[in-house]
């Protein structure tokens, strides 16, 4: 049997049944509450990083139950894009189970990992939700690529072109070719120009300027990343399926987006983490997605440090790992900003978090990415420094670290501090950081190998 | 307890479980019985509180707050007529969406809810709303206060022209205007001169309550 192919996927959300949003958002919460009470999912506080496979199996095949049910709703024609449970198990069997990235000697092959596998995790560089200014874009980027560890690059928003906001189309789009251009740039600089970049179009919202600045002329190549938004709980609209359409046209790499959100639709950590798996279903059937980019949210406390989101993050990514061979990259929103212990102590509880549970990663979100310039490169140096030692832990050991750190942090998060801008834990001219900064730095990773983490 | 007491008791019972259909019953049941229309809303008004209490620890969820308010308004259908004119229970009238461009809303659905549940008439334009509607709402609707909220970098601005757009209308001193969203920061909103900022749900019933009694 064929698997759904995307054409189809259309003429069934223009066919599919009809239901208003609040219906469907409701009958998201019903079933996911259905599903964790048969398959008796349980959050436990204990274990934030859970080791018992049957639990994420568990996770895994209530998903399946739940997506079979549900489907993905079509915001714009109103209807369910729905598929029997064959099609999914179809589907699923002939997902790509690998990406292929990059050009010349920075050419690699994204190939997904087991929990507690000894392969080091594709590291994903950058904070793409963050937003910088145009005085620091291109050193960031620089400082990302100039990690060497790094396997791809997460390009930030530009927030101003010429000191105008850069808002909705038309004016993005202009930002979209600056912000390419000073990317470009600076994996040139880095002496890394083919480095590719997985979250394009960053700069450009809306999926209109997305698609215009992808244009060839402008200098992009499918051995990049686009990545195309999915709304909580599972949902899509006509100008994502139109970007999805243009991508799969030139087999660019479609990366789909997505991110469950604890006290919204989904419910408690538990109805998260179950949607979290659906959502990857989604990503594959209905996105024809190469990879996938996903993290988790606690509405309350807006960032995904919490132990209820690492949990969640850590069994679901597990439940994919284990069921599913497919490049999903996790990553976390940290409370705490640059040049703060706090903000590392966050950054290691979700790194292990996510290497453990066999996933690759993509490295710190500091201040809740809300913050203008609030990010460094050397906050991504030390995530990649983390997950590569993580590198075949075993999850009961992952637990314990986690569960330290956490103690570190995790009364906090209400009142987390700021921290600092780049402008100001970062030397401008030469693109070092602080020695305040680096001393913060220095002192964590010395408590983290004290505490058992074993850095190279 | 009398069984004067127990109706009442099952009138909140019902706003716990959101049965909209009970709660017409047992609605006119306690009126029935005796109790004034201000009693059963204050008896709800206090289910309601300690649902928003709940949701703000994450004992419930945003459908449980949707929900409940959809049974809270189902009960206020029937006992709101019965109240006299100069008798109002409103904590104030608010008009609230994601504006122009965005069409991330549950944030703002978290706000709506909360704000439902807090005694608040809420009319939510939903998300993608231009400014333009925003105005003419909140003066169909007799609001007091407009909410906005943006959720990208990019439609941020969206914030600006909805301020500039009451102000061009000549109207900005009728409402009380109060913006938020995950990248929207208190500094941008005194920038953008809006009248509140809010950081989460729980801060902007605060906020909205102080900024109506103002």
């Amino acid at each position: 049997m064929n698997s759904v192919n995307f054409f189809e996927v259309l003429k069934r959300a223009s066919s599919g049944p009809i239901v208003s949003e609040k219906e469907f958002n409701i009958l998201v919460f019903k079933k996911l509450k259905e599903v964790v009470k048969e398959y008796d999912i349980k959050f436990d506080g204990e274990t934030p990083v859970p080791f018992d496979d049957s639990l994420a199996d568990d996770v895994f095949k209530a998903a399946l139950d739940f997506y079979a049910d549900v489907g993905t709703y079509c915001m714009d024609t109103e209807r369910i894009i729905k598929f029997t449970e064959d099609e999914i198990k179809e589907g699923l069997k002939n997902a790509p189970h690998k990406a292929f990235f990059g050009e010349g000697k920075e050419a690699k092959t994204f190939i997904p990992r087991k929990p507690e596998s000894k392969e080091t995790p594709w590291c994903h560089v950058g904070a793409g939700i963050a937003v910088s200014s145009e005085e620091i874009h291109s050193k960031l980027v620089e400082g990302y690529a100039s990690i060497p560890e790094a396997d791809s690059i997460s390009v930030p928003a530009l927030a101003f072109i010429e000191g105008v906001s850069i808002r909705e189309p038309p004016i993005e789009f202009y930002g979209a070719l600056k912000m390419l251009a000073s990317a470009k740039e600076a994996l040139r600089r880095a002496g890394r120009p083919g480095l590719p970049i997985l979250n394009l179009v960053s700069t450009a919202a809306s999926q209109i300027a997305g698609i215009a600045a992808s244009a060839a002329q402008f200098g992009l190549t499918s051995s990049n990343g686009w990545l195309v938004p999915t709304y909580p709980e599972l949902k899509i609209g006509n100008n994502e399926l139109c970007k999805i359409a243009y991508l799969l046209s030139w087999g660019a790499n479609i990366g789909a987006e997505y991110s469950p959100l604890i006290g919204g639709y989904s419910g408690g950590p538990e109805g998260t983490a179950v949607v979290f798996v659906a959502n990857c279903i989604q990503g594959i059937l209905v996105l024809k997605s190469t990879y996938q980019l996903a993290w988790i949210t606690n509405v309350i406390d807006r960032c995904s440090t919490t132990k209820d989101a690492i949990w969640a993050l850590a069994v679901s990514g597990q439940a994919i790992s284990r069921n599913i061979s497919f490049p999903v990259i996790q990553f976390h929103y940290q409370a705490a900003g640059p040049a703060t212990k706090m903000l590392l102590y966050e950054v290691a509880a979700g790194m292990i978090e996510i290497v453990a549970s066999g996933q690759a990663i993509e490295t710190a979100h500091p201040a809740r990415a809300v913050e203008i310039d609030y990010v460094t490169p050397l906050e991504m140096k030390f995530s990649v420094e983390i997950a590569h030692a993580a590198a075949g832990m075993k999850r009961t050991m992952a637990n314990e670290i986690v569960k330290e750190l956490l103690e570190k942090y995790e009364n906090n998060i209400k009142n987390a501090p700021k921290g600092k801008k780049y402008q100001e834990c970062f030397d401008l001219k030469t693109g070092k950081p602080t020695e305040e900064y680096l001393r913060i730095y220095n002192e964590v990773k010395k408590e983290l190998k004290d505490i058992g983490i074993p850095f190279e | 307890m009398s069984s004067k007491e127990e109706i009442l008791n099952k009138v909140v019972l019902d706003l716990f479980s959101y049965d909209v259909d009970g709660i017409r019953v047992d609605v006119e049941k306690a009126l029935e019985k005796g109790f004034s229309p201000l009693e059963v809303i204050n008896a709800l008004s206090n289910g309601m509180r300690e649902i928003g209490d709940k949701f703000a620890r994450l004992e419930l969820f945003l459908t449980d707050l949707m929900m409940a308010g959809d049974t809270m308004k189902a009960a206020l259908e029937i006992l709101l007529p019965k109240i006299p004119k100069d008798k109002a229970v409103s904590k104030g009238k608010i008009v609230i969406g994601t504006v122009k461009g965005d069409i991330h809303e549950i944030g703002k659905n978290i706000v709506s809810a909360m704000l439902t549940a807090s005694g608040f008439e809420v009319y939510d334009l939903g998300k993608d709303v231009p400014a333009s509607r925003f105005l003419e709402e909140a003066e169909k609707f007799k609001a007091n206060i407009i909410g906005a909220s943006a959720l990208m970098t990019t439609t941020i601005p969206a914030l600006k022209d909805l301020i500039e757009y009451v102000k061009a209308k000549g109207l900005r001193n009728k409402y009380k205007i109060i913006v938020g969203g995950g990248p929207v920061t208190k500094e941008y909103a005194e920038e953008i001169g809006a009248d509140a900022y809010a950081e989460n749900a729980v801060e902007a019933v605060k906020t909205i309550k102080n900024l109506i009694e103002k």
